[in-house]
């Protein structure tokens, strides 16, 4: 068996629209903030260098990982940059994970980030629909929240769901995103007197109150855009137990499929008619989150029956409060018998046994999309090395003796899905 | 021989586009390129911000799918069918999608006008481009029986009034309105389509539109 491959360390810079700070300068702060976990970590021993952006759109600048790279001083460096739409983040960490698990390299370091601030939001989701096929869907007026709604409205009803189920995720995870003073809500919302949540715990009814996006989204269901960073260190087993003793946390499984660009292509498509049966997955469910779920169960020998018992902490891609819901079945969570049951019985809460999102997660803590999958990532990881206390601003959002934890990264309509394992050592 | 999967390419100098309209729509758009526009400078956090404009006018061939945009401007539907396999697409595919087809090259076909809403939503939210139409349904359609559902605007009907499997026709705009893309058609119902009565759903959606139809109206 080939070696074992760890993330030794890692950090997120806060996430905000708008923020002011560079995409150079929150690599710099990312790095700093990870030598303080990883004290004997220096920019020497990095290996090579995966950066994870999505859109060169928001900074009009091409190959922008070049300015950050020579930033950093690591000219002579190998680097690559890795985009793939919602699904950049967690790619980028495959890239990494495969990187080392080759042998090729011992320290690999992923930096992740995006500049959504520098346009308007309706701009934004302009330039995010061109990631969508823009001969046939952008022109006729979609953008990503449209395409989502219209997957969402027929899940609900084939699967007994209500708006107010769907809400329950997103009253969740921005309310424990107030306790995580990184977060977008805690920054522009609940420390912010000019937002109507100013230190408020959001209900339900907050919820299904806000404005409508998209039937059945509203507003609270929606994730923002955001400017922000993140850093994961991606190593060897060996370096990571040399150098970052008490912080490491394993990659027990990786997992990354693929799907569709137009959501409507997915209704009879012979490649999963024959993996998972005829007119699966439709246009409900994310066929390529249930594959790479799949693939990261089975290379950490994880039953798929029992994965919402044996997964202890998950950060997942809750672009909206559907697709949280909809990844909960996707990988085996629940089941269209029990999943309005999963939902009102509240466990993927704290109190529940698969706490999700606890770090805020994309609707609470932020979506700048190059960056977010290794925010979810390095949140995950607070939790199994029990840094989560001194990382967010209380232990309340702390999830005790966690040893295993799921990370999930989500591109398109469900178009690029990457699931990760990550084991306490 | 040439193997029957290969796409024809038209020569360097083959392509003459004697049919111009390339101005027809264009207005007073300006392609102004790259440019500074001004800055903005905060004293407090010495916080400095430049305004960047980009313009650029795209061509995009449809090369070997010309008959869909051509189709377009003629009021036509164009799919496609695989002769192997028999799936039918529309938006269409040139190369069937079965892996154990090996990549046929589809036939062109003309599809019926009418199709079957496999799902739907209320858009109140849209791109910059977009937003005066709010609400509107979005709908994904199979047309004529295909293989796959394509997704667009569902008009001539109180959104909340939609529905799940409803028949729906094409509606093509003015034939020199038509630029050859997506936008030249819309759904609406079928004729003698009647919607369901009211409903608690259809209330709560029409509640949720009430706002987005007042503030459309304040836009200039
Ligand atoms: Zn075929």
């Amino acid at each position: 068996m080939s070696r074992k491959v760890c993330i030794a360390g890692g950090n997120a810079t806060p996430f905000d629209y708008p923020m002011h700070i560079t995409p150079e300068a929150m690599a710099a702060n990312c790095i700093v903030e990870t030598q303080k976990d990883i004290p004997d970590f220096t920019l020497r021993d990095l290996d090579f260098m995966v950066y994870s952006h999505f859109s060169v759109h928001f900074g009009k600048q091409l190959c922008p990982e070049w300015v950050i790279h020579d930033h950093l001083g690591l000219v002579g460096l190998p680097h690559v940059r890795i985009e793939n739409g919602g699904n950049t983040g967690g790619s980028a960490l495959y890239g990494a994970f495969l990187a080392v698990k080759s042998g090729l390299f011992d320290c690999v370091g992923v930096y992740g980030w995006e500049t959504m601030d520098n346009v308007t939001q309706s701009q934004g989701s302009e330039f995010i629909a061109l990631a969508s096929d823009t001969r046939y869907e952008a022109l006729a007026g979609g953008i990503y929240p449209i395409y989502y709604a219209a997957m969402a409205y027929k899940f609900m009803k084939e699967n007994n769901l209500t708006e107010e189920d769907f809400a329950m995720a997103a009253m969740k995870n921005r309310n424990y995103a107030a306790d995580n003073e990184k977060s977008q809500f805690y920054r522009s919302d609940y420390t912010n007197p000019d937002s109507p949540y100013y230190k408020k715990t959001l209900t339900i009814d907050d919820v299904m109150e806000s404005r409508l996006i998209s039937y059945p989204l509203k507003r609270l269901d929606c994730c923002l855009m955001s400017r922000g960073g993140a850093f994961a260190l991606v190593t060897s087993e060996e370096w990571a137990k040399k150098h970052a003793p008490g912080n490491y946390v394993e990659i027990a499984g990786a997992g990354l499929s693929s799907c569709t660009i137009r959501a409507g292509d997915r209704i009879d498509f012979p490649g999963w008619n024959e993996m998972y049966g005829k007119g699966y997955p439709d246009m409900t469910e994310f066929a390529a989150c249930r594959r790479s779920g799949e693939v990261a169960y089975d290379m950490a020998g994880i039953e798929y029956k029992k994965a919402a018992k044996e997964v202890d902490v998950a950060e997942i891609h809750d672009a909206f409060s559907s697709s949280e819901t909809q990844i909960y079945k996707a990988l085996h969570w629940a089941n269209t018998d029990n999943i309005r049951e999963f939902v009102r019985e509240k466990r993927t809460f704290l109190d529940g046994d698969v706490p999700t999102n606890v770090g805020g997660g994309l609707m609470g803590y932020g979506h700048p999309v190059g960056a977010t999958g290794i925010m979810s990532a390095v949140e995950t990881m607070y939790h199994l090395n029990d840094t989560a206390p001194k990382k967010h601003l209380s232990s309340k959002t702390y999830v005790k003796d966690a040893n295993t934890g799921l990370v999930n990264s989500h591109a398109g309509t469900g178009t690029s899905i990457s699931n990760f394992i990550l084991r306490r050592p | 021989m040439t193997d029957k999967r290969m796409h024809k390419i038209p020569g360097h100098n083959d392509v003459k586009w004697d049919d111009k309209n390339s101005d027809k729509f264009r207005g007073d758009v300006k392609e102004t390129g790259i440019g500074f526009m001004g800055y903005d400078y905060d004293t407090a956090t010495e916080q400095f911000k430049v305004f960047l404009h980009y313009d650029q006018l795209y061509y995009w061939k449809y090369a070997e799918v010309s008959k869909l945009g051509k189709g377009f401007v003629d009021g036509e539907f164009w799919g496609t069918k695989c002769p192997k396999c028999g799936d039918k697409f529309f938006p269409p595919r040139v190369n069937c999608w079965n892996l154990d087809c090996n990549l046929e090259k589809s036939d062109w076909i003309k599809l019926k006008e009418e199709g079957i809403v496999h799902t739907f939503t209320i858009a109140g939210w849209s791109g910059k481009s977009s937003l005066k139409r709010l609400p509107f349904v979005l709908a994904y359609v199979i047309v004529d029986g295909c293989n796959t559902a394509i997704a667009n605007e569902l008009r001539g009907i109180d959104p909340w009034d939609a529905e799940f499997g409803m028949p729906v026709k094409v509606v093509w705009k003015p034939k020199d309105e038509r630029q050859g893309t997506v936008t030249d058609w819309h759904f609406e119902p079928a004729d003698g389509w009647k919607p369901g009565p009211m409903n608690a759903e259809k209330e709560r959606m029409k509640e949720l539109c009430q706002p987005v139809i007042e503030w459309v109206k304040t836009m200039k």
